[in-house]
């Protein structure tokens, strides 16, 4: 069962009670026609924009003389203020949007790199979306929330677990998608000139890595886990 | 809507401020009008007293008599009426029925029933009111004013319903001259416009109510509304009075809202009565309510005053503006004085048809006429035959015919009567938008590609720069001309056009107050007239008709000329106003013809002469060519219907769409295929306002949607229809345009925005309209402060709910309707056979067996809407908030089904196929539905299914979710309304509930279960244990693993996943499984069986505390570990790196490492060891790395 198919059913739901039970309130189902892969594409790519700027600040990739100190989900997070780096980030999740949108996209990877490209950290957000989505109530966006919040305050303090970056570190974002999407991504570039390639296996697969697990979340909406890949010997 | 959307600042300069407010000139005038009719009555009826002198009364609500009659009584017998309460002024408050919240409002004023008033008069004297007092015995008046209704209807059953228009007491119609009840004082100006479209009208091109039509002899034609003050006055004087009893009755709104509709809109005072003492209270009056909404007039500082703003927002105030609005704006009535005639029309024919033939006076006249005169024989007319009738001038030519004065002079219907001139209000810059319409027009014009400047420009073009293009335009009389007559058009005065700007061009134009009493009189008696001859009438509005003659000239062998005649000397004869009548073949020549016939006069098209006619007629003049098109038109080089006949119709099609091509192309060469058809189907139905929309926030916005919804509702519900598409529709503010129209609370420049949204099914409820016009409304992200228009527009329509018999189909037949169907059937459809009167009194008629929430309907309703549905479904709406599943099959009752709507069915039915197919995808949250029948306990047995939103972890099974309201939150009454299945329904629901919590409880308490179950022997465990030190790893099912989950009741109880101890346990048949709480945890065993993706779990547990827990137990209870306990971990382990829960894995293996190196036996640390490679193992294959750890 699609994402999209939510929607329909949502649908349904509403047809069926605005015929059976037509003198109750549609509060609760005003939102009929709203596409819940949506929703949670918007959620999850607020949120990766949060992470991986918190990640860029945590993991030293850039001076931390571009951060500045913001409170997202009321905990204080780094965001850049580097236009360049910011519209970098902001066009990234914009192409990854529309696949979380479909449930099409596995992984969103933070790949940090050294000087010669290879990479030493690899943070990845793995996202499963569960089959069948249910709509509960207000409660469950805060819910999620919480657990996003979660998610940033364990970045925030990775460093404790993973070993220095060397110096003059770059990053890169990679995406593992679900079977035939990046064929499709290729035909509808969402942003102009922003084009997806195909991810070397040298930025994919890190020789000599080590897991280190840092939060998974289990919600209604959205099943993400995130773990860091280190590279052993970093120097 | 909060007051502060609608409070304005008021200008310095606001016009009135010399003249004591505008209400003290409105009362005023109002006692000049009083005073005038006072004598006139006297004269009339003869018998005349001053029994009430010293008496000033004020009807609330629908009294029997009237409140028109009550008027006029006390004209007769010295007494006052007050069309406004005050509370000063006031004496008595006449009243038959006040719900209770008014009642303790007007604790200590004499509310006195109005047989007071008749036993009075009957009397001779003025009797005590003490036994007429209201408040003791309401609940009995109810039923006596029923009872005399009763015997007053039979009166007048006999009479072919009128329509009824502005008042239920329409019967009543008196003549009055000076009688108008619209005032406009001279130097005091101020131009009110609503742009209120009529609820039938598909025409929306017309929202700028700046720029007229260019038919101009077609006001209220189309359903064009020309956006004419007047209507509002109640509202002002309304305001008044609450600005005059703010201090002494703060809640009093939503009452005087109510009631008001039912006053005869006549304001009249007694001359010298209380002049004085109004005058005083009207200087310091600091808040004039203008339109709905608050104008703080310039002193408006003083503390006592403006500190009582806030608690006077009675919360029913706020509601009640669109509907009160709407029926006090006598335009909107007009405009919907069509759909009157229209069913006055069809009473008729209805009528004519039960009684087997009706009489035609007005053809038997004419018979005679023919067989006296013996008119030559016209040669019979084969063809059809169609007359449109129209008035000419109707507004000034009512206005003036008992004025002859006025006769040949240029005369203007508007509501101002001054030199037209007003002071310019700050933020206004008539200029720019001026300048705006102007090169708008101009662009129209530059689109002609072609250069041809012979060209005449359209009439529409010259419209709007004749609109007051002038330097010091800024001072001059925004207020339209309704009417004007055609001496004034000789000047170039146009309908539509502003009134200063007219007084410019003609100077001595003499402007005429509406009447729309006599309006709507006039109109009657030519509907009537009409009548005498056929009944193939189609009313196009009130001063205009078509009358499909085909048959009538048959039958009475007379030319179309003779009948044209004859008719319109009736007319003249009945009205005292001259109409025009074209004749032709079709609807679209005969209309056409009467152009030319104008005025009054009368002209026969024939249908050898429509070529040579057609030719020269301005494309313009077709219908549906309105001001844009015909600037298109004029681009393409077309601008006569002979132009247009040039054109292929591919071209026409290619350029206007293939439909509007193919009529353009037909209406040019004269064909015109539509019937006269004396009922009009409607097509949407809506509501909407651009005058003095001023929002500041959201919310406003959004509770103005919510009324504008209940005006849409009570329409429809007038209308008997539901519809399924839904559009809102906005005007903005231009950017750039200045933040302040020209035009006093106008909308100024716009861009028009319009969102639809279709329903799955037909609606006429408001709240569902509102709910989906507030989503439109934020889908549109609009920014309310240049919120400048806002309509609501329902189409799609489908007839309401089957007919009460029941015999209909069952299309749309939901429980609503049962419910509805349920309760006393005193609404009955509008029935034109059986009804002929209903009109007359089918107004706030609450029957007595009705509950009393019906007659304190909190929705003022316009009596022309007539029935409001009994609103108890509306109650339930609000207590009950429901989520909802479908149902399994077994759940649904086959008949609900079958009355489904057909697709609604499909879709019922398809998802139970969907289901079937993935039969248990139901996340951890639920249960799957087979497991819920091995519940025992489970809460399946309704079809009603709680699921408890506190708890969702707790599983539930499927079936129709309903989020029970707190059963304290019931509304008794509407549980009470509701059929009994349904009540059994709830309440076996209601029993589930408690069954689920107590459910959920058990479980809560299951979660830990080890405190309890304490390990009795550790010591001789441990000495078993280490007997078999020895060969633990080769052993297959060792004594240990026999021992082990046995003697751990940590790991017993929840153990259910582990299959080998268990299986195991079961051979040896050992007591310590048989313990007390192990049937009630079959349920998690079962659930994890039948899930898809199982949550991993290690022996049962599932959250990391436990888990932690049990390894605890199990690394310090037991001193060496078992392979099948260690292989167990390792697989939990592996389902946790499957389950992609890796944070968790990480959790359990670093604790687990924590524990077993800590711990003094080596077996421990091996144990972990390999633990920790197997898992590796995994996470390699997995996810191409290895865990670090620490």
């Amino acid at each position: 069962v699609s994402v999209l198919e939510m929607g329909r059913i949502v649908n349904f739901l509403y047809v069926f009670v605005a015929s059976i039970f037509g003198y109750f309130t549609m509060a609760t189902l005003t939102r009929q026609d709203l596409n819940f892969g949506q929703v949670v594409a918007d959620i999850l790519c607020e949120f990766l924009e949060v992470a991986i700027h918190l990640i860029l600040y945590v993991r030293d990739v850039y001076p931390s003389g571009i951060f500045q100190k913001r409170k997202k989900y009321n905990v204080p997070v780094q965001m850049s203020c580097h236009p360049d780096l910011n519209q970098y980030i902001q066009d990234t999740l914009h192409c990854v949007k529309p696949l979380i949108e479909k449930n099409e996209a596995e992984k969103v990877v933070v790949v940090i790199m050294d000087k010669e490209h290879r990479p030493v950290e690899r943070f990845v957000f793995e996202i499963s979306q569960p089959p069948l989505l249910s709509i509960s109530s207000e409660t469950l966006l805060s819910h999620v929330e919480q657990l996003l919040r979660a998610i940033i305050l364990k970045i925030s303090v990775c460093d404790a677990v993973l070993d220095n970056n060397p110096p003059g570190c770059t990053f890169t974002v990679l995406v593992h998608t679900r079977e035939a999407a990046t064929r499709n991504m290729e035909k509808v570039q969402v942003i102009k000139d922003f084009p997806w390639i195909v991810a070397d296996e040298q930025e994919v697969h890190m020789e000599e890595a080590k897991l280190i697990p840092l939060k998974t979340m289990t919600s209604d909406i959205l099943k993400m886990q995130l773990y860091v890949e280190e590279k052993t010997q970093k120097t | 809507m909060s007051r502060d959307g609608w409070r304005k600042k008021a200008s310095e300069d606001d016009g009135w401020g010399g003249r004591g407010g505008y209400m003290a000139a409105k009362i005023s005038k109002l006692e000049e009008q009083f005073q005038k009719d006072a004598p006139r009555e006297k004269q009339k009826d003869g018998m005349s007293s001053c029994i009430f002198s010293g008496v000033a009364i004020y009807v609330n609500g629908y009294t029997d008599p009237s409140a028109d009659e009550l008027r006029r009584l006390m004209m007769l017998h010295g007494g006052q009426f007050h069309l406004y309460y005050t509370r000063s002024k006031t004496t008595h408050i006449i009243a038959t029925n006040l719900p209770n919240r008014k009642i303790q409002e007007l604790k200590g004023e004499k509310v006195v029933r109005p047989e007071w008033i008749t036993d009075s008069i009957k009397a001779g004297r003025q009797l005590s009111y003490v036994p007429y007092q209201l408040y003791t015995k309401q609940k009995g008046l109810n039923f006596t004013s029923v009872c005399a209704r009763g015997k007053q209807d039979p009166s007048s059953s006999h009479e072919p319903s009128k329509p009824d228009l502005n008042h239920p007491e329409s019967d009543s119609i008196k003549p009055q001259n000076g009688s108008c009840s619209i005032i406009s004082e001279e130097d005091a100006e101020r131009p009110r416009v609503n742009g209120i479209h009529d609820g039938d009208d598909d025409d929306y091109d017309n929202a700028c109510a700046l720029l007229p039509r260019g038919s101009q002899d077609t006001l209220l034609t189309n359903g064009y509304v020309h956006p004419v003050n007047g209507a509002l006055k109640p509202q002002d004087s309304f305001a008044e009075l609450q600005s005059l009893i703010s201090t002494a009755s703060p809640a009093k709104q939503p009452g005087l809202h109510n009631m008001q509709k039912d006053l005869h809109p006549k304001p009249t005072f007694k001359p010298g009565t209380s002049a004085a003492p109004q005058k005083g209270n009207l200087h310091d009056q600091k808040r004039v309510r203008l339109n709905g909404s608050y104008h703080m007039t310039p002193n408006s500082s003083t503390l006592a005053d403006s500190s009582n703003q806030p608690g006077r927002s009675g919360q029913g105030a706020e509601a009640g503006i669109i509907s009160e609005f709407f029926s006090h704006s006598r335009l909107h009535h007009i405009s919907t004085w069509r759909n009157e005639f229209s069913e006055y029309v069809n009473s008729l024919q209805s009528r004519s048809r039960a009684a087997g033939g009706a009489v035609f006076s007005g053809k038997e006249k004419l018979k005679k006429l023919k067989a006296n005169c013996s008119l030559m024989a016209a040669p019979q007319v084969r063809q059809s035959c169609i007359l449109h009738v129209d008035m000419d001038c109707f507004f000034v030519s009512v206005g003036i015919r008992h004025r002859p004065d006025l006769k040949g002079k240029p005369v203007a219907v508007t509501s101002n009567r001054g030199p037209g001139r007003v002071a310019q209000r700050p933020g206004a810059n008539p200029q720019l938008e001026f300048q705006y319409y102007q090169r708008k027009q101009n662009q129209y014009r530059k689109e002609k590609t072609d250069g041809d400047l012979e060209m005449t420009p359209s009439p529409q073009c010259d419209e709007v720069p004749s609109n007051g293009v002038d330097l010091d335009l800024a001072a001059l009389s925004m207020a339209e001309i309704a009417s004007c007559s055609y001496e004034a058009r000789q000047a170039d005065v146009r309908n539509g056009m502003f009134f200063g700007r007219a007084k410019q061009l003609c100077p001595d134009l003499q402007s005429v107050p509406y009447d729309f009493q006599a309006y709507k009189e006039v109109a009657l008696s030519m509907y009537e007239t009409l009548a005498s001859y056929t009944h193939n009438i189609e009313a196009l509005s009130c001063d205009e008709a078509l009358v499909d003659a085909t048959k009538l000239l048959v039958e009475l062998g007379v030319t179309p000329d003779d009948l044209a005649r004859a008719i319109r000397e009736d007319i003249k004869e009945k009205t005292g106003c001259s109409a025009s009548v074209g004749m032709s073949s079709n609807i679209l020549l005969a209309r056409m013809a009467t152009r030319k016939a104008k005025p009054n006069g009368q002209y026969f098209l024939r249908s050898e002469e429509v070529d040579d006619f057609i030719r020269d007629q301005p494309v313009s003049s077709l219908p549906g060519v309105g001001r844009s098109m015909s600037s298109k038109l004029t681009s393409l080089g077309v601008s006569t219907c002979g132009d247009l006949q040039q054109l292929s119709i591919s071209r026409l099609q290619r350029e206007f769409g293939p439909r509007t091509g193919q009529t353009l192309f037909r209406f040019c060469r004269g064909l015109d295929d539509r019937p006269v058809r004396s009922e009009k189907e409607r097509k949407s139905v809506s509501a909407e306002m651009n005058y003095n929309i001023r929002f500041t926030q959201v919310e406003e916005a959004e509770s103005f949607l919510t009324n504008l919804s209940m005006e849409v509702q009570k329409r429809m519900e007038g209308a008997g229809l539901r519809g399924r598409r839904i559009t809102l529709k906005v005007m903005m503010r231009k950017p750039g345009a200045p933040v302040e129209p020209a035009k006093y609370g106008g909308h100024g420049i716009c861009d028009n925005f319009a969102r639809s949204v279709l329903l799955a099914q037909p609606t006429d409820s408001g709240q569902l309209i509102a709910a989906e016009a507030i989503k439109l409304f934020y889908a549109m992200k609009l920014d309310v402060k240049d919120m400048r228009g806002v309509g609501l527009q329902v189409q799609q329509l489908e007839g309401s709910y089957a007919d009460p018999s029941g015999q209909g189909p069952s299309r749309g037949r939901s429980i609503k309707d049962l419910l509805l169907a349920k309760q006393p059937a005193h609404s009955p459809r509008k029935d034109p056979l059986a009804q002929g009167q209903s009109s007359v009194n089918r107004t706030e008629v609450t029957p007595p067996s009705s509950p009393p929430s019906t007659s304190s309907d909190p929705m003022p309703g316009t009596s022309k809407g007539g029935l409001h549905h009994p609103h108890t479904p509306n109650h339930v709406r609000t207590y009950l908030n429901v989520s909802i599943e479908v149902p399994s099959p077994s759940q649904v009752d086959q008949s609900v089904l079958e009355a489904l709507p057909v697709d609604i069915r499909k879709q019922v039915e398809q998802s139970w196929r969907h289901r079937e197919e993935q039969p248990s995808t139901s996340s951890h949250l639920s249960t799957p539905p087979r497991t819920s029948s091995s519940l025992p306990p489970g809460p399946s047995l309704g079809t009603l299914v709680l699921q408890l939103p506190d708890q969702p972890g707790q599983p539930c099974t499927t079936g129709i979710i309903l989020e029970l309201p707190d059963f304290s939150q019931v509304d008794p009454e509407v549980f009470a309304a509701l059929p009994r299945e349904l009540q059994e329904e709830l309440c076996s629901a209601y029993r589930n509930k408690g069954n689920a919590q107590a459910h959920a409880q058990a479980q809560v308490e299951q979660k830990n279960p080890f405190p309890q179950l304490k390990q009795p022997a550790v010591g001789k465990l441990k000495r078993r244990y280490k007997k078999r030190n020895a060969s633990p790893a080769k052993k297959g099912p060792s004594p240990l693993k026999k021992l082990f989950p046995g003697n751990s009741p940590a790991k017993s109880s929840p153990s259910k996943t582990l299959p080998l101890p268990l299986k195991h346990f079961g051979g040896k048949k050992t007591e310590n499984v048989q313990c007390p709480s192990s049937p009630s945890i079959d349920v998690p065993e079962t659930l994890s069986k039948l899930n898809p993706r199982p949550v991993p779990t290690l022996a049962g547990a599932y959250e990391f505390s436990d888990i932690r827990t049990l390894l605890r137990e199990w690394v310090t209870t037991i001193s060496e570990p078992m392979e099948e306990d260690i292989l167990q971990v390792v697989k939990y382990c592996t389902e946790l790196v499957e389950d992609k829960d890796l944070e968790k894995l990480y959790l359990v293996i670093k604790y687990m490492k924590r524990l077993m190196q800590q711990s003094s036996e080596s077996v421990w640390s091996m144990a972990f060891d390999f633990v920790l490679d197997n898992v590796q193992v995994v996470v390699q294959q997995t996810y191409g790395s290895t865990l670090k750890i620490t």
